[in-house]
């Protein structure tokens, strides 16, 4: 069991040396381990054929993995929240990062982009008309083809590449950033850019957003 | 695509804003939210573009939910143990 400390005291301790910084190291150590394991626990399917101790195994490699972090951005605590609330989002970080490489470590990037340009096909020509008039069914194609037209041409390949991926095939950001060797920011960048040219085609072409919602009963 | 994907994606479109803030900025902002939010305060009021983040990033949003149920635990004092937790995994 960790002891409490206030945000000086974290500060103060992890800097300390001796044995009152090993105290701190090993509490704050303990802390990292349990949200680590708390995300997995809620994300148990992400580790199918995987045992108790292999998934703590894991665990102990983010809490080891985001103690290190923690430490390396220490100057970085500026106590705008508590220490602990801090610290424990490099761990739910790296949980993260790991669960979803557990799940789709069996997939390929060719199989994830070929699947998900299938889905976009199908999804081109899928009849969405299901409980609605003739006009609204009309209405909602025309923005379908508007979202089609965007989507391939006036997208980038790697705008492209990344919504497919994303929204048609939902592999996490995660691991398309693993995949395509990026970083959070880029991708989400990329997904960024791609919305805002499918907001202005629809906007162009005279289809407001927030009536497509509507249209198509989605609640803002 | 699955409705209640395409839903989510014409939503995410919907409040597509000009400028947004970056997974970096989220990271670096989300425990402030997350405590300034636990403490009854209009964490989405003092700071709409990370909670704009929130709605449109599925991964960044995962982590604060974690992260405010693993806070609000604490608060509790119902934080669970090591052991505990190892129990819930399969």
């Amino acid at each position: 069991m960790s002891t409490p400390r206030s945000n000086p005291e974290w500060l103060q301790h992890l800097q300390a040396g001796g044995s009152l910084q090993e105290a701190a190291i090993a509490d704050l150590r303990d802390l990292l381990l349990r949200a680590a394991l708390y995300f997995f626990s809620r994300n148990t399917s992400d580790f199918q054929g995987l045992g108790r101790e292999e998934i703590t195994q894991r665990a102990e490699d983010c809490a080891q993995e985001a103690l290190i972090a923690v430490l390396d951005r220490l100057p970085e605590f500026r106590g705008e929240s508590q220490f602990s609330t801090w610290a424990y989002k490099f761990a739910i970080n790296k949980a993260l990062t790991t669960a979803r490489r557990e799940r789709w470590k069996g997939a390929s990037l060719d199989e994830l982009a070929s699947s998900a340009e299938g889905d976009f096909q199908e999804w081109r020509i899928q009849d969405k008309a299901e409980g609605v008039t003739p006009e609204q069914s009309a209405m909602q194609g025309e923005i379908q083809a508007v979202l089609v037209e965007v989507i391939e041409h006036d997208l980038t390949e790697k705008q492209r590449h990344v919504l497919l991926m994303m929204v048609f095939q939902e592999v996490p950001l995660d691991e398309v950033v693993h995949r395509l060797g990026s970083n959070r920011n880029a991708v989400y960048k990329l997904l960024h850019d791609a919305r805002r040219k499918l907001k202005s085609g629809l906007l162009a072409r005279g289809f407001d957003t927030g009536e497509t919602l509507t249209l198509f009963g989605v609640s803002g | 695509m699955r409705k209640d994907r395409f839903e989510r994606w014409l939503k995410n479109i919907h409040y597509t804003r000009e400028q947004e803030i970056s997974c970096s900025e989220c990271f670096d902002q989300v425990s402030h939210f997350v405590d300034v939010e636990l403490s009854g305060e209009d964490a989405a009021g003092r700071m709409p573009l990370l909670r704009q983040h929130l709605d449109q990033c599925a991964a960044c949003r995962e982590e604060y939910e974690t992260l405010r149920d693993l806070r609000r635990l604490e608060n509790q004092g119902q934080l669970p143990s090591v052991d505990d937790l190892k129990d819930l995994l399969p």
